[in-house]
């Protein structure tokens, strides 16, 4: 791509992003606004998981952690939202870092009983502190607002959501170009070799599970937020399980994928609303279908078709040029 | 003081010594080869110097710390750095990238400034991508520096392993077979490398090597493992001719020709 190509193609996506939204009915607005916030969970995932190596299944009991910690820092403590929201991200960073100390020694099998077993203590402790959580009843979350104004319609929290999913994004792939983005990829790829260069990969793997659990405490809060209520439910094992179809069916390892994968997953129930009673069915069935047949998911191929271009391209000036 | 050595160095695996005793005493710019049969221990002794199996007794030394017992991203961090026997590459990851992250090293991970993309990082990221493909244009790589390594052949991801070692600028470089599965004319030119970071760099080489014709071209010494013991070391001439080391490599009943 040419720089005046990149630059329309920029250009027009902005526009897209910022009016688009306009066009959309209100049940479509709060819709995109669940993508969003699950763009910004899954790219923390594909962090700790497609780059770094690491299997977690408790991705929503960070989402869960940011979303309490949100709200509470928001309508009991008085915070402004938009200082609560950070600051539950860096509680569920901290509770990341915790899980992170043991997590780091484990490798397959067992990190992922010791996330599950993570998953399963933070429900029991949503239950049981009901004075705060509100227990199985849930909580309301409060609107947000800006500058003293109530963003009380889907379309007004739009745009904020917007503004932080892709502050988020950006940062993000900052990272994967980054020592520590690569140093990610370096210890899934090979600890002995990482090692050997001198990364030190505990303390990288702690990283990642602190980097992700702050991703998923972002997007807690701002869940909360648009959501208006909290239900414990919603942060079981189930959702774990879809936060990792997020990112194996749009690209292990990619931001592109966290938001494809995202993107496509949280409109799905939308489209397959007839077959609803079948929803795990499809979603396990998808789910295998990527492992199998498209590894690398949807950004992988995207990739891979990308190259495939080029190099055809690159063929035919090369047939055409006369010194070949 | 002394730059590098082990000293009664003993590695057991369970039951099984895989060093016993080892004195390896190294200067600074010489070329060693560690020869010796297979299992003879050639590559525990480098997993041992590098922190990645225990040392049960003795100690190793290098430029006057004791390294033994520290985890080996500390010993890598000190100045020794290593190649792998079966290659150990980042196989999703492109030829230069294998190569920056052996750079990123001196570079460190600046996590605020990477995440923000302020423009000081993009300057070292630009600066360090530069002394990639330097590096990989000298050693005859500049090629292949977009390509996945997954999708390239043994014998040159021996070289990109090499590559990566090197960008992480050891002082101390232990090579576990280098120029294995590789055509004459790339094993010269890897020995060539060797001669030149040598006498260019001084750095010091500890080569595993079973191309005897190699080794006996590239060492200034050998040292001779067999069954986790030392039982030669000196010039290449002089332990070619060593009856141990004979004895090691061929038996001892008389061959009927």
């Amino acid at each position: 791509m040419s720089p005046p190509q990149r630059v329309l193609i920029l250009s027009a996506c902005m526009v897209l992003l910022l009016a688009g939204p306009w066009l959309l009915g209100t049940y479509q607005q709060y819709l995109l606004n669940l993508v969003l916030v699950n763009i910004i969970i899954a790219t923390g995932l594909n962090l700790l998981t497609g780059n770094a190596g690491q299997i977690s299944l408790c991705h929503s009991s960070f989402v869960a952690i940011g979303a309490y910690a949100t709200t509470l820092l928001y309508a009991n403590v008085r915070l402004p939202f938009w200082l609560a929201l950070p600051a539950g991200g860096l509680v569920a960073a901290a509770c990341g870092a915790l899980l992170g100390l043991p997590a780091i020694r484990l490798a397959g099998f067992y990190l992922a009983l010791v996330t599950i077993g993570f998953l399963e203590v933070t429900q029991i402790l949503v239950h049981e502190l009901a004075s705060v959580t509100g227990g199985v009843r849930g909580m309301l979350a409060p609107r947000p607002s800006v500058a003293g104004r109530l963003l009380a319609t889907d379309l007004s929290l739009y745009y904020p959501v917007l503004a932080v999913t892709l502050g988020m994004l950006y940062a993000a792939r900052n990272l994967r170009y980054s020592p520590l983005g690569r140093a990610f990829d370096a210890i899934r790829n090979s600890e002995a070799a990482a090692q050997a260069l001198g990364i030190p990969i505990a303390r990288i793997k702690l990283a990642a599970f602190t980097i992700a659990a702050f991703y998923a405490g972002v997007g807690g809060g701002l869940y909360a937020a648009v959501v208006g209520f909290i239900d414990p439910v919603e942060f079981g094992l189930w959702a774990s399980v879809r936060h990792i179809i997020f990112i194996v069916v749009g690209g292990l390892g990619s931001v592109t994928g966290s938001v494809l994968g995202a993107a496509i997953i949280t409109g799905l129930p939308e489209w397959l609303r007839r077959f609803q009673e079948y929803s795990d069915f499809v979603y396990g069935g998808l789910l295998l279908a990527f492992l199998v047949f498209m590894p690398r998911g949807i950004a992988g191929a995207l990739a891979d078709l990308r190259r495939g271009w080029h190099r055809s391209r690159a063929r035919v000036a090369a047939i055409g040029s006369p010194s070949q | 003081m002394t730059f590098f050595a082990a000293r009664d160095l003993t590695v057991r695996f369970g039951g099984l010594v895989a060093l016993r005793g080892v004195d390896l005493e190294l200067n600074q710019g010489e070329i060693w080869g560690l020869i010796g049969p297979n299992g003879a221990g050639k590559t525990s002794f480098v997993n041992a110097v590098t922190g990645v199996v225990r040392v049960v007794a003795g100690q190793v030394v290098f430029r006057g710390c004791r390294i033994d017992g520290r985890p080996p991203h500390e010993i890598a961090r000190l100045g020794i750095g290593r190649t792998f026997q079966h290659v150990e590459i980042f196989g999703d990851q492109t030829v230069r990238t294998n190569v920056i992250v052996g750079l990123d090293r001196h570079v460190g991970y600046r996590f605020w400034s990477s995440a923000l993309g302020l423009p000081a990082t993009r300057r070292l990221e630009q600066q360090t991508t530069q002394e990639a493909d330097g590096l990989l244009q000298a050693m005859g790589l500049g090629a292949y520096r977009d390509v996945l390594a997954k999708d390239l052949p043994f014998g040159i991801l021996k070289r990109v392993d090499l590559a990566r070692a090197l960008a992480a600028r050891p002082r101390l470089l232990l090579l576990d077979e280098p120029t294995s599965g590789m055509s004459e004319a790339e094993a010269e030119q890897v020995v060539e490398t060797c001669r030149s970071l040598a006498r260019d760099r001084g750095v010091t080489l500890l080569v595993i090597e079973h191309n005897m014709r190699v080794i006996m071209e590239l060492a200034d010494r050998l040292v001779v493992l067999h069954h986790g013991e030392k039982i030669a070391e000196g010039p290449p001439d002089a332990v070619q001719q060593n009856p141990r080391v004979i004895e090691a490599y061929l038996g001892t009943s008389p061959v009927r020709a």
